[in-house]
């Protein structure tokens, strides 16, 4: 049986559609159980959380739960990827891993699910997806991006079976990325998508390609992005790129 | 953690260098037709996941999974609680007869309220607006994005896209009080 569920938690709305055989209700629970979680973990607006203890010097990264390390180390091998295009450590008040968290918690949603028995699996977190077994055993999930100038106009659209699709953007939520090198607002890109096996790095990717624009193309000829993509709307001009296997 | 972390991407990487030996390209494409993004080709599918091809541009833009899989084709049960209009003939009922306007619930969207109205003809919806939108500093963006959700809600009964990358509160706003309009209707 397919089912959709909807979690507002981050301050915006995690979407979910899965099919399964099973009872998945349970699974949505945890799920649920899950996201709060992570807002106890991550949010930078709360005062309590781990990481804005973390902000304020009151904790050590290495006293930090395990998740909150392993979201550190995956922002530390995104920053030398992308030669400091993302830089959560840049970022005022202290590491701010925002540019991260999203699609590295719609990949562990998406997980919990998949270990619960469901086969065919879409976490949407706020525009960072997180995709398992495909729409039907035969298809794969079809997944639109839309337009930065309209934001509901589909200008763009990837079929993924497994794995994740992040979309960045000064559209949505107002311009919320400053390039770490200048502390300006970034103005590498309008709008970038990055498709790949791991939601934390696309989503991250997608973060450091509004920061270098063009010049990020680079980063998807290392070995460690061959299974990466990525589909850029550039800033100024009525004018897409894009690099890597899905956009061949 | 880190150390395993590069391992596994070195190992996968080394594994995708050798899959492809293409050298850098960077595939410009002109937006300054709006939906004609020029000439799309289908990818091979990569050895190893994600699956991902790429698809040409849909013609239209659904609601991301506005409609649950079964509102195409609503099943002509005789539910006496579907708040079918009153019958004026004497023909046998059927899920198809569904006519009249519906109201969805008024959402609140953090900025603002959504509420949807559809009109349903012979079981379709026929058309979408909103009887409230948000304003004040949003309001830009939902002026533009209103018509094209109306239109997505249209399209959304013959959809081919199950997701949106970049979605926004508008569009959990529109789809909440879409879906109550929806239940409303019996569709």
């Amino acid at each position: 049986m397919r089912t959709q569920h909807e979690i507002e938690v981050w301050g915006t709305v995690v979407f979910i559609d899965v099919t399964s055989d099973i009872d998945i209700e349970p699974a949505i629970t945890t799920v649920k159980q899950y996201v709060q979680k992570v807002d106890e973990l991550f949010s930078t607006y709360k005062e309590s959380s781990i990481i804005s203890q973390l902000r304020r010097g009151e904790i050590e990264i290495e006293h930090c739960p395990p998740e909150v390390i392993e979201v550190w180390d995956l922002c530390a091998f995104v920053k030398e990827l992308t030669e400091g295009a993302f830089d959560p450590w840049a970022v005022a008040g202290g590491f701010d891993p925002s540019g991260l968290v999203k699609g590295w918690a719609a990949d562990n949603c998406a997980e919990i699910l998949l270990a619960a028995g469901a086969e065919h699996i879409q976490v949407n977190a706020a525009g960072d997806l997180a995709l398992r077994g495909g729409f039907t055993p035969e298809q794969p999930w079809s997944i639109g991006v839309v337009n930065p100038d309209n934001r509901l106009e589909i200008l763009q659209t990837f079929e993924i079976s497994d794995g994740a699709i992040a979309t960045s953007g000064t559209f949505e939520r107002g311009a919320h990325i400053n390039d770490p090198h200048t502390g300006m607002i970034a103005i590498g890109a309008k709008s970038a998508t990055v498709i790949g096996p791991i939601g934390a790095i696309a989503d991250a990717l997608a973060t450091a390609l509004m920061v270098a624009g063009r010049d990020g193309a680079v980063w998807f000829t290392t070995p460690e992005l061959s299974e990466y993509s990525a589909w850029v709307i550039d800033r100024h001009e009525k004018v897409a790129w894009s690099i890597g296997p899905a956009t061949a | 953690m880190k150390r395993f972390l590069l391992i596994a991407a070195g190992t996968v990487g080394g594994l995708g260098a050798v899959l492809s030996v293409t050298p850098p390209q960077l595939g410009a494409t002109d937006l300054g037709l709006g939906l004609d993004m020029g000439t799309l080709t289908t990818a091979e599918t990569p050895a190893q996941t994600p699956t991902v091809v790429q698809n040409t541009p849909a013609t239209s833009a659904p609601t991301q999974s506005a409609t649950n899989p079964s509102t195409n084709n609503p099943t002509a049960s005789t539910q006496t609680s579907a708040p079918v209009p009153a019958q004026t003939q004497a023909t046998t009922p059927t899920a198809n007869s569904i006519n009249g306007t519906f109201t969805g619930p008024v959402v609140d969207v953090s900025y603002g309220n959504v509420q949807v109205q559809i009109t349903v003809t012979n079981g379709k919806i026929t058309d979408a607006q909103a009887l409230i939108a948000p304003t004040g500093k949003n309001d830009k963006y939902t002026k533009m994005s209103l018509p094209t959700l109306r239109q997505q809600t249209l399209a959304a009964q013959s959809t081919s896209i199950q997701g949106v990358s970049g979605a926004s509160y508008t569009t959990y706003g529109w789809r909440k009080s879409l879906q109550g309009a929806m239940v409303k209707a019996g569709l």
